[in-house]
């Protein structure tokens, strides 16, 4: 679904990433795990399509196309999802026409029938109740005023909504209290199918006790230095990340 | 300035004679004074100069080739004046508590606050000199009207000069939405200078909206005063979409202790547009409280300004007081002024007051475009979301319907997209 080869981004100049290598297949999780400043952020953000991101070697094809051909939309169009480290807030705009809007453009875009307010009310509020939302949210301006942990859950909201192909989770688990850890794995956990990737890209490795990854790489200086399953993760939980330390050039300033 | 222009445009008006003497002297005072000039500290941002270099006049009466708008698209009770004349036969009006000012002036209500709630400026002074007609409301005590009513103020005829008036008067506890709407039908310069009076007994409720949506090459000039006795209620929704140059004026006087005023307005300036709106609001008895939220955008060459000055007076204890103003700029050659002020002369107060002005979000347009959006979609939700801030008082399902298509279809022009109905 996913490939990725020796990809180089820079920021301001400065490279982040320095040859990542990552294939990702229908139906798997991935971890993507390491210190502040590795560059965990920066590949999320160049899948998604951000501006001010320098991609200055290699590729990514997702479902055989080249992703860099393609602006956000289309990316989002396509089914990639980003829930995003901090998302942003949008005064004015009520949760329900935002989401309803994405969905819509996404179903123009691939030629299916558009949501009705109605259908869009249905479809929506089961996915509420699953992550232990209650109806205002859908009323409330987009993000603005949210907590960090409603942020958080609005995040998986959209993704349970928007239902994508590849899912990218840029550390959905910073600063969520245990209780909402389990709700926004919970949602995750429903997302995983045999046709849908999901990548996840984290700190710590609570998430992973309740979102069991198929596959964890170990990011460090803007390389993947280890790979390997679930054990990895339980490793760099009991050692820390200083023990890959050997041969990488640690950096912590961040882009 | 040329005298003659005025003095000729007044022996053209069939005055009412009990009013006769009352615009002469109002059009002396305004023949002293002049127009507004950018040496005056109100008028420091804009300038009238355009409207001293044009002959501007008084429409014939029976000249107007309008063509009637649709008065069936106004939900609610219509009073439509055309080139200043109550204007269009089978005006959709039948409404006790509204009618024209020409034909229901003589009474105890006009008498008492005509002229009386906006004082003497220039522009109060040549509207008080001249005015042809307008709405006049009067909400007998307790009475709650369920439908608007609707003062429209058309204006089609090139090289016209305009004054309407509008006077509405709320009795205590009564409750009215009142809409005037100042709507264009040229694309040649004209002139509207209006002012509306406003008289809250005790207890009254009002929800005032006002939309101006003049030609592209008309001036508008506006002065709204208004009077709040105890415990009344002002709401108020100003949106400007339309006219090359506007200028409004609001001035609130807070009589009454308990009384709450809140005004939201919302101003779309594109092209080389101009517009300028003043508000003042001054708080003179204890525990009133005031809300102001401004939204403002400029693209283009276009400048925006807004001008809030609250006055907390001597005596108004435990006033609370809130201004909220945001502006957006879309382009690099727009600029906005939002200048929020405070002036406090009591204790114990709350007041607060916020500006900011700056461009769309990049990251927030990041964030749409990631979940499906196109560039021009997403410019569109924002400045949705921008002006949505300062329409909370649209909570009329019919309002709502009336006014929305026209607010989106000047965004649309704005995000670069099409209206898709």
């Amino acid at each position: 679904m996913l490939q990725i080869r020796n990809l180089h981004v820079s920021v301001a100049g400065k490279p982040i990433l320095k040859g990542i290598d990552l294939d990702v297949g229908p139906g798997e999780v991935h971890a993507i795990m390491g210190p502040n400043g590795s560059g965990k952020s920066t590949l999320a953000q160049v899948l998604a399509g951000r501006s001010g991101y320098e991609v200055s070697q290699g590729s990514v094809r997702y479902l055989d196309r080249d992703l860099f051909l393609l602006p956000p939309e289309a990316r989002a169009r396509a089914g990639i999802f980003l829930a995003f480290q901090y998302p942003m807030e949008i005064p004015g705009v009520a949760n329900a026409q935002f989401l309803r809007t994405a969905l819509n453009s996404q179903h123009r875009a691939r030629g299916e029938a558009e949501v009705d307010a109605f259908d869009f009310l249905e479809h929506v509020k089961g996915k509420l109740a699953l992550l232990e939302m209650d109806d205002g949210f859908l009323y409330r301006s987009l993000n603005e005023g949210f907590s960090g942990g409603e942020k958080k859950r609005n995040e998986i909201l959209q993704m349970l909504v928007l239902e994508p192909r590849l899912a990218i989770l840029d550390e959905t688990d910073s600063g969520l209290d245990i209780d909402a850890l389990q709700v926004v794995a919970r949602g995750v956990n429903a997302m995983r199918s045999p046709d849908r990737a999901i990548v996840l890209v984290t700190h710590y490795q609570r998430l992973l006790e309740h979102i069991v990854p198929d596959r964890v790489h170990v990011l460090a200086a803007g390389r993947i230095v280890r790979s390997g399953d679930r054990d990895l993760a339980m490793e760099l939980e009991d050692k820390g990340y200083g023990w890959l330390n050997a041969g990488a050039d640690f950096e912590e300033d961040r882009p | 300035m040329n005298a003659s222009l005025y003095t000729d445009a007044l022996s053209h008006i069939a005055a009412p004679p009990w009013l006769t003497e009352a615009r002469h002297e109002a059009l002396d005072r305004f023949l002293a004074a002049g127009l507004p000039d950018s040496r005056q500290e109100a008028w420091k941002y804009t300038s009238l100069d355009r409207l001293g270099q044009v002959t501007l006049r008084p429409p014939e009466a029976e000249s107007s080739q309008a063509v009637c708008p649709d008065v069936t698209a106004y939900p609610g009770h219509v009073l439509l004046f055309q080139d200043g004349q109550l204007a269009c036969h089978g005006t959709y009006l039948s409404n006790q508590f509204a009618g024209t000012l020409r034909h229901w002036g003589d009474t105890r209500s006009v008498h008492e606050h005509l002229g009386r709630i906006a004082g003497s400026s220039a522009l109060a002074d040549l509207n008080l000199a001249l005015w042809q007609d307008g709405a006049r409301v009067y909400v007998p005590a307790g009475e709650r009207l369920g439908m608007p009513i609707f003062a429209v103020y058309g204006a089609a005829t090139a090289e016209a000069m305009l004054h309407p008036r509008t006077l509405a008067v709320v009795e205590s506890g009564a409750e009215a939405v009142l809409v005037e709407h100042y709507l264009g039908q040229t694309d040649q310069t004209y002139w509207q200078n209006a002012v509306s009076e406003i008289v809250l007994a005790e207890g009254a409720r009002l929800t005032h909206i006002v939309v101006v949506e003049e030609g592209p090459a008309a001036s508008h000039t506006s002065l709204t005063a208004l009077r709040l006795g105890r415990n009344s209620e002002y709401r108020a929704l100003h949106i400007g979409l339309g006219g090359l140059l506007t200028r409004r004026d609001l001035l609130a006087a807070l009589d009454g202790a308990d009384a709450g005023i809140r005004i939201d307005a919302f101003d779309l300036a594109d092209g080389r547009r101009h517009t300028d709106l003043h508000l003042r609001v001054s708080h003179r008895a204890p525990r009133s409280q005031s809300r102001i939220t401004y939204r403002g955008l400029a693209d283009d060459r276009a400048r925006a300004i807004f001008d809030g000055h609250v006055v907390v007076e001597h005596g108004a204890h435990q006033t609370d007081a809130r201004q909220d103003c945001k502006g957006l700029l879309l382009s690099r050659q727009a600029e906005i002024d939002a200048m929020p002020r405070l002036e406090i002369y009591a204790d114990d107060v709350k007041c607060s007051h916020g500006a900011s002005v700056g461009q769309p979000d990049p990251d927030a347009l990041f964030y749409l475009r990631s979940r499906g959006l196109d560039a021009a979609a997403a410019r569109r939700l924002l400045l949705e979301g921008f002006a949505n801030e300062a329409l909370g008082l649209l909570d009329d399902a019919h309002l709502r319907d009336w006014l929305m298509p026209r607010l989106l279809a000047a965004l649309s022009r704005r995000s670069g997209e099409e209206v898709r109905s």
